[in-house]
């Protein structure tokens, strides 16, 4: 399988969609519906869990279920690049005024400016709070077919939004290819972003207009065919998703069940956490 | 544009929940709406290819004061109108969440910024354009650059309103914090204002239909005939 994304950085849903279907491992196996269910446990267990110590386990717990996936690692290294970029920007400005005991310093404009080890540490935190998500999240993504996604979509969500989310996630692939073409293009000439914004807004404009232009063309002859096949206002499931087997469910009572001594320790007792 | 870039785990679970909530309560608004009817199959092939769209120039990062991007969801409220573009925005913040642009939990108040671009986008551009009669390329950029502006003002105030786990500043602190990031996504949304002002005019030179909408030029063409206004 080819890769084709704007960058290494930026996942690609094609390849996304391509180990969601080569169904190679055993977590491929796993219900979607016990996958979906954990993914919301683990999103609730980063927002709950304050020790280093427990958000590290649970890190390594999440890469132990993408590695078992045999999902590729360089690849999820590359894609952290976003979340790393975006928990970077935001903490940058906290890391240096969080209170705390400075462990470099430095005077800007005779103002003085610390890092301290609070900041440090909100950073680690944020930070590996970001690599766990993003890796089960992407894990789930990877080791799921597209028919038990649309299955869930159609049943989880109303109508009008089931409908749009399973378009558009079709139409993802081509438009991705198609703002990678303009970028490509962009590149070829010797262009980047920040030169294409600040000093080429209305080339970036035809271009983007253009994107839009031909997309909305592209949508209108889908809509044609479309009700020419007889679309009637829902998109029809392909694949019929059981429910989670008793494996499956025993393993959601158990994350459960954790996570609620998790919560019950941090906002009661505060039995976790001792060190 | 404006975005919360913050990932799971950075709010409490009280705030995640309070700006799920606020944003399942505005959204419901729209899906009420169009729950009843049935979606032209035309405008929801569109509403579709605008998220396709939208999610990937999401995608791409202006390396500018560590990351920012355009996303053109004001256009989107222009081209697809308030209902529909609710529910894009949604399900591009859906998408984005996915591959860890924003996380699971930051969907609602993230959803809330781009429902604030989305509305302003279509109403103010509406407005310019039906009452003031201004020109397509000054609509677009001023609605845009009103849209951004105030969205990244909510930015702000979500952020302080929720305040970031494990830190111990006060709001304070964290406003004068977010008042930086503020300001990167305020030049940006003016960027993104010229950008989405050449995008309306060059639209409306090829494909004037697509505008008829948010310019009033189909409502006015109904009334007379139908007497009846829809809006989806």
């Amino acid at each position: 399988m080819s890769r084709r994304s704007y960058s290494r950085h930026i996942p690609d849903f094609r390849l996304v969609t391509y180990y969601g279907e080569s169904a190679r491992s055993a977590v491929h196996g796993v219900n979607p519906w016990t996958k979906a269910a954990l993914l919301v446990i683990v999103v609730l267990f980063v927002i709950i869990l304050m020790d280093l110590e427990l958000l590290l386990a649970l890190f390594a717990l999440t890469l132990a279920f993408y590695f078992a996936g045999r999902l590729p690692m360089a690849l999820l290294i590359g894609w952290y690049s976003l979340p790393v970029l975006f928990v970077l920007t935001l903490t940058i400005m906290f890391m240096f005024t969080e209170p705390g005991n400075p462990l470099v310093s430095f005077t800007v404009l005779d103002t003085r400016i610390a890092l301290t080890d609070n900041g440090v540490m909100l950073f680690i935190k944020l930070l590996l709070r970001a690599l766990i998500v993003v890796t089960f999240s992407l894990g789930v993504l990877m080791t799921t077919k597209y028919s038990h996604i649309a299955s869930m979509a159609s049943g989880v969500l109303p109508r009008p939004l089931a409908n749009i989310f399973l378009l558009s996630y079709r139409f993802t692939f081509e438009t991705s290819d198609e703002i990678s073409d303009v970028l490509d293009a962009m590149h070829a000439r010797n262009g980047d972003l920040v030169k294409g914004v600040s000093k080429q807004t209305r080339l970036f404009a035809g271009i983007f207009g253009l994107a839009f232009v031909h997309a909305f063309e592209r949508a209108e002859r889908i809509a044609k065919a479309m009700e020419a096949r007889g679309f009637t206002g829902q998109f029809p499931t392909a694949e019929r998703l059981p429910g989670p087997t008793y494996a499956g469910y025993g393993a959601i009572t158990l994350a459960a069940a954790v996570l609620a001594v998790a919560t019950y320790s941090r906002y009661f007792s505060g039995t976790i956490g001792w060190w | 544009m404006a975005h919360i870039h913050l990932e799971d785990g950075a709010f409490t679970i009280f705030w995640v929940l309070v700006w799920t909530l606020i944003a399942a309560g505005l959204l419901s608004i729209p899906l009420y709406r169009l729950g009843g009817v049935r979606i032209p199959t035309r405008k929801l092939a569109i509403a579709a290819m605008c998220v396709a769209v939208g999610f990937a120039i999401f995608q791409v990062e202006v390396p500018v004061l560590g990351g920012v991007h355009i996303n053109l969801t004001p256009l989107m409220g222009i081209l697809i109108g308030p209902s529909l573009g609710s529910l894009a925005v949604l399900v591009i913040n859906m998408f984005s969440a996915a591959v860890g642009h924003g996380g699971w939990g930051m969907i609602g108040a993230n959803t809330i910024v781009n429902l604030i671009e989305v509305l302003i986008g279509y109403y103010a551009y509406r407005f310019m354009r039906t009452s003031l009669k201004a020109g397509r390329f000054s609509s677009g950029f001023w609605t845009t650059s009103l849209a951004l502006t105030i969205s990244a003002v909510a930015v702000v105030g979500i952020v302080t309103a929720s305040e970031i786990q494990d830190s111990e500043q006060t709001r304070a602190q964290t406003f004068s914090n977010m008042l930086v990031i503020a300001a990167a996504n305020i030049v940006t949304g003016v960027v993104e204002g010229f950008v989405t002002g050449y995008i309306v005019g060059f639209i409306g030179k090829v494909r004037p239909d697509l505008l008829e909408d948010a310019e009033g030029v189909g409502r006015e063409a109904e009334s007379t005939t139908t007497g009846a206004a829809t809006d989806v």
